[in-house]
């Protein structure tokens, strides 16, 4: 059985290198798919709380049925996150980040 | 009954509006109607066996109109009879705006009576801000000068000054746990209730003091009002000084009234404060409006520094503890009186300019030697409005003053031991007079300065030799001649029999 | 009914004056006509009064009825108003009646004037038969008000217009002193009403306070009486038509303030009067006294010399009243009433038969053209210099007695006065009535009409006769008047000496060298030319009060109203809210990763803070 701390060390690691991705990074789709990772970080620290709150080898199905919310909106979110995207493209030639600045000025 | 005061207008509006009824006529109509009404309803209101409150509910609102506090009734008086001798004597450039201005004066009329006559405080508010509406859309188009910032600086001075006063009124509803004025004076009388802890009682009655003081434009919010009056159109500037601005007093009275002897504890902490600030409007705006070259702007400095008597009265009936019935009454009176007259002056700088076409004072000369009529109208208002005898302002700035010093007497003189009698005397006097007296002392000078700027801008425009542009001027037309008229003849009655209004 | 008759005072000459306004502007001679029947019936019913009818007391009218402290006005019918009555509807129907020949062929609006006369008669009536301070003040304003009509009836002349607008404000700002006298009155006794008053014992420990009161009510009268420093309307005055100025500027209202004074001691009783208060208003008296005999001596006007000497007299009474001798200022009131009136009309006279010509110097040989009219200026002027057996011999004489009494320095000064007195009026007479014409106008002067004589023979024989024991004990204004005999002592001496020495000085100067004075052989000198200028006392308030305060303190007033309130309290606070909305905008930099790291940041400090509250 794999003790909590191990889910728990893998998701902040996951979580980490979403969130550094997304600060880091300057290319919009890799900024979502960073955001992706953090989801499923979070997924992965929730199926976690699961097993180790589960009695008897059986988890807690509430929090994984939380997950499988979560994959289906995520599911969602980037299909009309990836056609924003590409509607951005195709408006200014380029995903750039930095460049998204109109509304400052 | 007194609804229809309301809806008569406001039918009106709707019919010059949507279905292009004549402007002038129509809304002369209205007017003679709602003058009539409220002739009746004050008459009928003054006989003690009639019930004076007529209970109407608006959509489930409750929207009781009453004229039971002490001063609705001239208020009333003073909105029919300006709004009628505003639309009776307009001049309007063009059919268009014709309609407009008759819109708006009507609105303001409408809203100001909803004032004045509803009991529920927050109707009191809501129909405060109709009213203000139309002077705000009036100054910015049809305005003098440069009116676009002129209209805005309005909209800001008195938005804010009305957010202000909606927290203090709320304040003071929940306070007293009721929204109804005559139900707060009945808590206030019977069971001596109060607002709250003296904390609150202090914070209430600062926000109410600030939003009212700015609406009648007391000492540091004044810089609005004066720019405003002179850039808006004729009978905007009449119902706006005349009427509106007098809401803000209203509101003040009535709330001291309607809170008896806790009207103290209320507004007292201020009360230091506030006789400062009057002194300010007296002999501060007095000083700027001697500087003022064109006839509007010190009109509108002058109907500023007028309210400072007000506030004077104001302060005297708190610190008798809303027992010096004298003050309230004599600032009934004063308000009725600086309605009127200030709108005639308006209405006759009006009918100058549409003559002359100027305002500024330099420019004209030796007018009443062609229109002599113009010349007799303005004077009699000019001299109402610095405290002739027998016309009406002058009871009320006598009785204002007189009922400062109700109560008061001299303490025992102090010998200071100065070896002088005169520092002995004067030293004595000063111990011995409170602050009110002593604000009365500063404040009469206000009578030397108002008779040096009515009787400076009289000199310019109607004596001395004709000037161009008073050459070739037409005489007054007879509807010029009544919408005058009625104002002086009012302010004449009411100074030779002030009894009428109590 | 009839015990409201005494209110007939006020009501008739009101009434006539709104119709002659407002209704026959058209029709002058109807309104003239209104007027004189007005005045004469209010003569008419004063001489009733007066011959003891009696209508019981007539009702207070309630004019501020309120639960507490109501505000009413109500008539006082004593001696000293019923006679000071008869003064106003004497005069004031002798002047309504001289101004209708007086203002024949003048083409301004006669019913204006008119108008004006009959306001002027119910405001003046209003302060004599007040009982109260509240209707002395209603009255105080509106003869002030007639007054500024009356001095403005030509006003497309800009002197005029100006000296109406300077007389209402120097009015005005006397009255600010009366008002807070007034307030301070009624904290003091608790009452305004004069026969309250009378009733009520003055604590000596409020001296000073009754000093203050007095004082006050003090400054009110030397606005309406024209004292030193509010003296500079009365001689601008004289721009106004010259009946006017005899009946307003002369006779009646600016007597009121010796009027008022005198009331107030005799409802306050004299022990109101502080000696400290007396002592200012003695002083203020005999300045005004002897400044304006001096400029009354290098006027070129006639009206003018006439208004100085006006202002001289009215010091005269009130060093009387300051003296506490209410019996004298009354007397002199009374007598100087009737010959200064007389003076004026007579002046008037001579004005409209010389073509509106005023100055002195430009007159000349009158008295063979207009005989009749020089009888009656030189009964005017024996009565003002005090020639004995004329009126104003006994009234100085009683002036000159009580200040022998109280005060040696005043004695002085009225001595003196009485001295510049003489000068200036033989001055006048010599200069103006006397050798021959000296121009055109002054020969070809013709008598004055009918409407204009008769009043002036009326007024003559009272300047002559109103002195004597028969007519002053019953006529003078005080209760209980005894005309003295007049004593053979120092006072009577010293009247007659300054009688001998200022008419002889005249002649000196201007009786011997005839035909060749074209101007005054005086006005060369320094002295001279200062008081020609008013002692500089004019330009000074011209140029530092009116110039100083009303421009510059006004001017600076406006632009600190402008710049400061407006511009740096009300746009000031509009740019501090548009700076403060630039600052917090810099934080939008519209960088994503900036976002981000800032709420990846806030994420971890919320963490850190959670982590924390949960384990402790």
């Amino acid at each position: 059985m794999t003790p909590l701390s191990h889910y728990l060390i893998f998701s902040g690691v996951l979580f980490s290198l979403g969130l550094a991705g997304a600060i880091i990074r300057r290319n919009i789709l890799v900024v979502f798919m960073c955001l992706e990772l953090m989801l499923t970080a979070a997924n992965v620290a929730l199926v976690g709380f699961s097993r180790a709150q589960g009695l008897e080898g059986v988890p807690v199905y509430d929090a994984q049925l939380l997950v499988l919310f979560i994959m289906a909106i995520a599911a969602a979110e980037v299909a009309v996150g990836l056609a924003l995207i590409v509607a951005m493209f195709r408006a200014r030639r380029g995903v750039e980040s930095s460049s998204l600045t109109s509304l400052k000025d | 009954m007194l609804i229809w005061l309301l809806i008569v207008p406001i039918l009106a509006c709707l019919l010059i509006g949507l279905l292009s009824a004549p402007g002038r006529i129509t809304a002369l109509v209205s007017a003679g109607i709602t003058l009539v009404l409220g002739l009746c309803a004050i008459i009928v209101g003054m006989l003690p066996d009639f019930d004076t409150e007529c209970l109407t509910t608006f959509c489930g609102i409750p929207l009781q109109f009453t004229t039971a506090t002490p001063l609705c009734s001239s208020m009333l008086l003073l909105t029919v009879v300006v709004t009628f001798a505003a639309l009776l004597g307009m001049h309007a450039p063009s059919k268009r705006a014709e309609r407009s201005w008759s819109i708006s004066t009507l609105l303001i009329s409408a809203g100001a009576t909803g004032a004045f006559l509803s009991d529920n405080i927050i109707a009191f508010y809501a129909f405060h801000e109709l009213a203000l509406i139309p002077t705000f859309v009036m100054i910015g188009y049809y305005g003098r000068g440069e009116r676009r910032t002129i209209a805005w600086r309005t909209t800001i001075y008195l938005g804010l000054a009305s957010m202000v006063l909606l927290a203090g009124l709320i304040m003071l509803c929940m306070g007293m746990g009721t929204t109804s004025v005559a139900q707060m004076h009945a808590l206030a009388m019977v069971y001596g209730k109060m607002p709250g802890t003296p904390a609150t009682m202090g914070i209430i009655s600062g926000l109410l003091l600030v939003g009212f003081g700015t609406l009648v434009s007391l000492f540091p919010f004044h810089s609005w009002a004066a720019p405003a009056y002179a850039s808006a159109p004729t009978p905007i500037a009449m119902m706006h000084a005349g009427v509106l601005k007098k809401f803000g007093l209203y509101g003040l009275f009535t709330f001291a009234w309607a809170l008896g002897p806790a009207c103290r504890f209320l507004f007292g902490g201020w009360n230091d404060v506030l006789l400062v600030l009057l002194l300010g409007n007296v002999l501060w705006v007095g000083c700027v409006t001697i500087a003022q070259t064109r006839l509007d702007k010190m009109l509108g400095n002058s109907s500023v520094m007028h309210m400072g008597y007000l506030f004077l009265a104001f302060a005297a009936y708190v610190a008798s503890s809303g027992s010096n019935y004298l003050a309230l009454q004599g600032a009934n009176m004063l308000m009725l009186a600086h309605g009127l007259s200030i709108a005639m002056l308006f209405l006759l700088a009006g009918q100058i300019e549409y003559r002359t076409n100027t305002l500024e004072l330099c420019a004209m000369s030796g007018l009443a030697r062609k229109v002599p009529t113009l010349g007799f109208l303005f004077g009699l208002a000019g001299m109402a409005s610095i405290g002739l005898p027998l016309l009406a302002n002058f009871a009320g700035e006598f009785s204002i003053f007189l009922s400062c010093f109700i109560g008061w007497a001299p303490g025992t003189t102090l010998d200071c031991g100065l070896g002088c009698c005169f520092l002995d005397s004067i030293s004595s006097l000063l111990g011995g007079l409170g602050p009110v007296q002593l604000c009365v002392v500063f404040a009469l000078w206000g009578l030397v300065i108002s008779a040096i700027y009515m009787l400076r801008a009289i000199r310019r425009v109607f004596a001395g030799e004709i000037a161009p542009c008073c050459e070739k001027v037409p005489r007054l037309s007879c509807t010029e001649v009544l919408s005058a008229s009625l104002l002086g003849a009012l302010l004449l009655l009411f100074g030779i029999a002030p009894f009428l209004i109590i | 009914m009839l015990q409201n008759l005494p209110w007939l005072f006020l009501v008739l000459p009101l009434v006539v004056a709104a119709v002659d306004w407002l209704f026959l502007q058209r029709c002058p001679r109807t309104a003239a006509c209104c007027s004189i029947t007005s005045a004469a019936v209010c003569f008419i019913l004063c001489l009733a009064y007066l011959c003891g009818m009696q209508t019981g007391s007539p009702s207070v009218y309630e004019w501020f009825p309120l639960p507490s402290h109501s505000l009413t006005l109500g008539l006082l019918m004593d001696a000293l108003s019923m006679k000071m009555m008869l003064v106003v509807t004497g005069i004031g129907l002798l002047v309504h009646i001289f101004s209708t020949g007086y203002m024949r062929g003048d083409t301004s609006n006669h019913s204006r004037y008119f108008a004006g006369l009959s306001i002027f008669m119910f405001s003046m009536s209003c302060i004599v038969l007040a009982d109260g301070l509240l209707f002395t003040f209603v009255g105080w304003e509106l003869v002030g008000f007639s007054s500024y009509i009356l001095i403005g009836h030509w006003y497309d002349r800009t002197s005029a217009a100006d000296a109406a607008k300077k007389a209402f404000i120097t009015n005005r700002v006397g009255d600010f002193g009366f008002l807070i006298g007034i307030l301070l009155t009624l904290g003091v006794f608790g009452t305004l009403s004069f026969s309250d008053m009378a009733g009520q014992q003055i604590d000596p420990a409020q001296s000073g306070v009754l000093t203050a009161v007095v004082l006050c009510l003090f400054c009110g009268a030397v606005g309406k009486s024209a004292q030193f420093p509010l003296h500079v309307w009365l001689p601008d005055a004289m721009e106004g038509p010259t009946p006017v100025s005899a009946l307003i500027h002369a006779a009646t209202m600016v007597a009121a303030g010796v009027y008022m004074l005198v009331r107030l001691q005799v409802s306050m009783g004299t022990d109101a009067f502080t000696p400290s208060a007396c002592v200012v208003i003695c002083t203020v008296g005999a300045i005004t006294a002897l400044l304006a005999a001096l400029m009354a001596t290098q006027q070129d006007d006639i009206k003018r010399v006439l208004a100085y000497s006006t202002l001289s007299q009215l010091g005269y009474m009130v060093m009387a009243a300051g003296m506490l001798s209410g019996e004298a200022a009354m007397f002199h009131l009374y007598t100087h009433a009737w010959f200064k009136a007389l003076l004026f009309l007579a002046a008037g006279a001579v004005i409209v038969r010389c073509h509106h010509e005023q100055d002195i110097w430009r007159m000349g040989g009158l008295r063979r053209r207009m005989p009749l009219t020089t009888l009656c200026f030189l009964l005017g002027t024996c009565a003002l210099v005090a020639v004995p057996g004329f009126s104003g011999f006994f009234s100085k004489e009683a002036i000159l007695t009580a200040a022998w009494e109280s005060s040696i320095p005043l004695f002085v000064i009225g001595a003196l006065v009485a001295v510049l007195t003489t000068f200036y009026m033989v001055r006048l007479c010599l200069v103006a009535f006397c050798f021959t014409a000296r121009t055109e106008s002054a020969e070809r002067a013709q008598e004055a009409d009918s409407a204009m004589l008769i009043p002036l023979l009326i007024l003559g024989v009272m300047a002559l006769i109103s002195g004597y024991g028969f007519m002053a004990d019953t006529l003078v204004p005080f209760a209980g008047f005894r005309a003295h005999d007049f004593e053979f002592g120092v006072p009577f001496l010293t009247g007659l000496l300054a009688l001998i020495v200022g008419g002889g000085l005249a002649w000196f100067v201007y009786g011997r060298r005839q035909k060749k004075l074209d101007t005054d052989p005086l006005a060369s000198c320094i002295f001279s030319r200062a008081l020609r200028r008013r002692l500089y006392i004019d330009s000074f308030y011209d140029k530092v009060l009116i110039g100083g305060i009303q421009q510059w303190g006004a001017a600076i007033a406006h632009c600190v109203d402008d710049g400061v309130i407006r511009r740096l309290a009300g746009h000031g606070t509009a740019l501090f809210v548009a700076w403060c909305g630039k600052l917090l905008s810099k934080i939008q930099c519209g960088s994503l990763r900036v976002y981000v790291l800032v709420s990846a940041l806030g994420l971890i400090v919320a963490m850190i803070l959670f982590a924390f509250t949960i384990i402790h």
